[in-house]
C-alpha cells in the first residue's frame, strides 16, 4: 500500500488553480520533490499536513483519509518548514523540547529526547542560546531536530540545505539518508538544489503549474535513452572525434565539450584502448571516461519548458 | 561528538492525552511572559491589596464580637481627638441594628466608592445576613477597585505579544503542523491571560475568605458565608473571558504588540471617557458634583454607562456579588458578551488565515 495516494486532487485559492488534477502514489524512500516557483510544492505539503482543504478530489496519506483526519495524519508527519518559525525567547533545546510536547510526548521525555536529537544533529553548547541568537544554520538545525524529535513515520523537508555551508549541507543530507536507510523513515524533501536530489532520492516528483509533469525513479531518468559513454578531450576534440569515427563508432560533441560514444554502456578494455588510440594519434590527451546518464538539471528544464509550451499552445 | 550522542533512536513512550496539550501552550506563554521584569514586578504589587482589605476584614470580624471595643480602642491608641472618639463610641456594636449601621455608612464612609450600595442593602436585606453582606462588599471593592486596574495594566502588558509574536515569527507552522487544531490553540493562548488574572484577583480574594473565616469567632460563619466562594468563582469568569478575548483578538490583529498594547489601553480610556464625559456634563446640567448619587444614578449616565467595558464589569460583578438586580445590569451583561463573542469570532477567523493560504 503507497504512504501517499492522491486522486484528482484540485485545490483553489479563490480564482488561482495550485493543484490541477493532481494524482500520485508515493512509496517508502526518499523522493524529491521539484518544480519552479508557484508550482504548488507547497500547497501540495500543506495538503499533506491536512492543513488546507481540498476543492476535488480524494486521497489517503499514511492510511487516514485526507481532509477527515488531519490530526492523525500530523501525528505521524515531521515537518520542517522553509521559513524560519519558532518563539522568540526560547532557547533552541527549549523550541524542541515544545515541538514535541505538541506532538504528546511527556515534558521530562521531551526533553531527554530533544537532547538526544540535538546531539544527533550536532548542535553543541549553542542549544541553550535564545534561538534569536542564532545563525542561519543553526536554525536550520533546530528545525530540522524539532521535526524528527517525536519520531514521526513520514518526514518532510522544505528547503533542508538553504543557508547551510557545504559541509553543513553534506552532513545533514547524510542524515536525511541515514533517517532513511537505518530508521526506516519515508521523506519528501521539497527543493531547488538539484544536486541535493540526485544525491539522496530514490524517486523524483516534478510539479510545474499545479500538475504532476514528472514522477519516477531517479535511476531511469538518470538513465539514457540510449546507452552512451562520454569522455573528456584535452586537445583538437574535432580530430578526436574524426578519428572516432574512422574506426567505426558514432561519436558527437556535447555542450559541455564531452564527447559522447554512443552505442554501449560498457567501458570495456577494448573500447578504452580504441580511444587511446585515438588519441595518440590526434595527440590529445583523455579525461574520465564514464557512463553518461542523464543530468537532473536538464531533465528538470526540458520537463518544466514542455509543459509551459504545452500550456500557451492550449491557451 | 557530545558524549552521550547515541544516534538516532526510535520513541516508543506513550504519548500524552489529546486534551492536555493546550496546556502545554498555556505553560510556555505564562513562563515567557512571567521572564519580564515589569510582569514579575506587577504580580509581586498584586498581592499588597490584600494586607490592606485583610486589615478591613480583620476590623469587621472585631467589630462584630459583642464585647467588642476594637474600633474605640484603635482611634484611642492613635491619638485621635477625643471628639471622634466619643463619637465612635456611640456607634459601639452598631451591628445589632441594620438602620443604625445603614446610617453610620452612608453619614461616616461617603466617601468610599460604593458604600452607599453597602449600606442600601444592609438596611433592606435578612438582618441575620450582615456578615455576609458585608464581606461581599468587601470583596467586590477588591475586584472592582485596586485587581481591575491593575489588571488593565498586567493583560496589557503580556497579552499584546502572544499571538502578534507568533505571527511575526511565522511560529503556527510549529503549532499546526503538529496535531493541534485551531481551537485547541486559542483555548491554550486564552488560557495564559486568564491564568494571570486568576492569580492575581481569584486566588487573593479566596485567600481572604479563607482569612476571614479564620478571624470569625468559629468556624459555622462557614455555613452563613458558603455561596461567597462561588460568587468569587463567577466574578472570575465575569472577568476573564471579555479581558483575555478582547486582549487575544487585538494581538492577533497585527505583527507588532506594541501596537495590540496601545489598541488594549486605547479601548478601555476611550470607553471609560466617554463615559466620564457624560458624568460631567450630566453634572453640570443638574448643577451638582458628578460624584452625587443623583448624578450618578440619573437615566442619561446609566445609558451611556455601557460605553465603559470597566463599568459594565463593575455592574455585573456587582449583580454577582448580590447588590444590584438584574434588571439594572442586563446591558452590561449583553455588553460584554457581545464583546467576548466577537473577539473570539474574530480570533478564530484571524488564527485560521495564515493557515489557509
Amino acid at each position: 500500500m503507497p504512504l501517499i495516494s492522491l486522486t484528482n486532487i484540485t485545490k483553489n485559492y479563490r480564482s488561482m488553480r495550485a493543484l490541477d488534477d493532481v494524482s500520485l502514489e508515493m512509496d517508502a524512500g526518499i523522493t524529491g520533490l521539484l518544480g519552479p516557483n508557484g508550482a504548488g510544492k507547497s500547497t501540495l505539503i500543506k495538503l499533506i499536513l491536512g492543513l488546507v482543504k481540498i476543492s476535488s478530489g480524494s486521497g489517503s496519506i499514511l492510511g487516514h483519509r485526507l481532509g477527515r483526519d488531519g490530526r492523525q495524519i500530523r501525528n505521524k508527519i515531521g515537518y520542517m518548514p522553509e521559513d524560519d518559525c519558532y518563539i522568540p525567547g526560547m532557547s533552541g533545546v527549549e523550541v524542541v523540547q515544545f515541538s514535541a510536547c505538541l506532538a504528546g510526548l511527556p515534558q521530562v521525555e521531551a526533553l531527554r529526547r530533544a537532547h538526544e536529537i540535538l546531539d544527533f544533529c550536532g548542535m553543541k553548547q549553542e542549544r541553550y542560546r535564545t534561538i534569536d541568537t542564532y545563525s542561519t544554520g543553526m536554525r536550520q538545525k533546530t528545525k530540522f531536530a524539532a521535526a524528527i524529535v517525536h519520531d514521526p513515520e513520514f518526514l518532510i523537508f522544505d528547503e533542508p540545505t538553504s543557508g547551510l555551508d557545504p559541509e553543513e549541507r553534506e552532513a545533514l543530507l547524510n542524515r536525511i539518508k541515514l533517517l532513511s536507510r537505518t530508521a526506516g523513515k519515508s521523506v519528501l524533501i521539497s527543493t531547488h538544489i538539484l544536486p541535493d536530489v540526485q544525491a539522496i532520492c530514490d524517486d523524483v516528483l516534478i510539479l510545474s503549474q499545479g500538475k504532476v509533469v514528472l514522477k519516477d525513479r531517479l535511476e531511469n531518468l538518470n538513465r539514457t535513452t540510449s546507452p552512451t559513454i562520454r569522455f573528456r578531450v584535452l586537445g583538437d576534440a574535432s580530430l578526436m572525434m574524426a578519428c572516432l569515427t574512422e574506426q567505426g563508432l558514432t561519436a558527437t560533441q556535447k555542450f559541455d565539450g564531452q564527447i559522447a560514444l554512443e552505442g554501449t554502456h560498457d567501458v570495456s578494455d577494448d573500447l578504452v584502448e580504441r580511444i587511446w588510440s585515438a588519441a595518440r594519434t590526434t595527440g590529445s590527451t583523455v579525461q574520465s571516461i564514464t557512463p553518461a546518464r542523464n543530468s537532473l538539471e536538464e531533465i528538470f528544464l526540458s520537463t518544466v519548458n514542455a509543459t509551459r509550451e504545452a500550456t500557451h499552445a492550449a491557451s | 561528538m557530545p558524549l552521550h550522542d547515541v544516534g538516532y533512536r526510535k520513541w516508543q513512550g506513550q504519548p500524552t492525552s489529546q486534551i492536555s496539550r493546550f496546556q502545554i501552550i498555556t505553560s510556555t506563554g505564562i513562563r515567557l511572559a512571567s521572564e519580564s521584569r515589569w510582569v514579575r514586578r506587577m504580580l509581586f504589587f498584586a498581592w499588597l491589596p490584600v494586607m490592606y482589605w485583610g486589615v478591613g476584614f480583620f476590623v469587621i470580624e472585631r467589630a462584630m464580637e459583642s464585647d467588642s471595643n476594637i474600633v474605640t480602642d484603635t482611634m484611642e491608641a492613635a491619638n485621635l481627638p477625643p471628639l471622634a472618639v466619643a463619637v465612635a463610641k456611640q456607634h459601639t456594636r452598631p451591628f445589632n441594628d441594620p438602620v443604625k449601621i445603614s446610617r453610620l455608612l452612608r453619614n461616616q464612609f461617603q466617601m468610599i466608592p460604593q458604600v452607599e450600595m453597602l449600606a442600601f442593602t444592609i438596611e433592606t436585606g435578612d438582618q441575620t445576613q450582615t456578615r455576609n453582606i458585608v464581606w461581599r462588599w468587601l470583596l467586590m471593592t477588591f475586584f472592582r477597585y485596586p485587581q481591575a486596574l491593575l489588571i488593565l495594566f498586567l493583560i496589557g502588558s503580556i497579552a499584546p505579544p502572544l499571538i502578534s509574536r507568533d505571527i511575526r515569527s511565522r511560529a503556527f507552522l510549529l503549532y499546526f503542523s503538529r496535531p493541534i487544531g485551531k481551537l485547541e490553540y486559542i483555548f491554550g493562548k486564552l488560557c495564559v491571560p486568564m491564568g494571570f488574572i486568576v492569580f492575581v484577583t481569584t486566588l487573593p480574594a479566596l485567600a481572604l475568605y479563607v482569612f476571614a473565616i479564620l478571624m470569625s469567632p468559629d468556624l459555622s460563619v462557614f455555613w452563613a458565608t458558603w455561596d461567597i466562594p462561588i460568587r468569587i468563582l463567577l466574578a472570575t469568569v465575569a472577568l476573564v473571558i471579555p479581558t483575555a478575548s478582547l486582549a487575544l483578538m487585538l494581538s492577533s490583529l497585527t505583527q507588532e504588540s506594541r501596537y495590540a498594547s496601545f489598541a488594549w489601553f486605547t479601548v478601555w480610556a476611550l470607553g471609560h471617557g466617554a463615559w466620564v464625559a457624560v458624568l460631567f456634563a450630566t453634572a453640570i446640567q443638574l448643577g451638582r458634583p458628578p460624584m452625587y448619587a443623583v448624578v450618578m444614578e440619573s437615566a442619561t449616565v446609566k445609558n451611556w454607562s455601557v460605553l465603559s467595558l470597566y463599568n459594565n464589569l463593575g455592574d455585573v460583578q456587582a449583580w454577582i456579588f448580590g447588590f444590584v438586580p438584574f434588571e439594572d445590569v442586563w446591558k452590561g451583561v449583553v455588553m460584554l458578551g457581545a464583546v467576548s463573542l466577537v473577539s473570539l469570532v474574530v480570533l478564530y477567523r484571524r488564527v485560521a488565515a495564515p493557515i489557509g493560504v
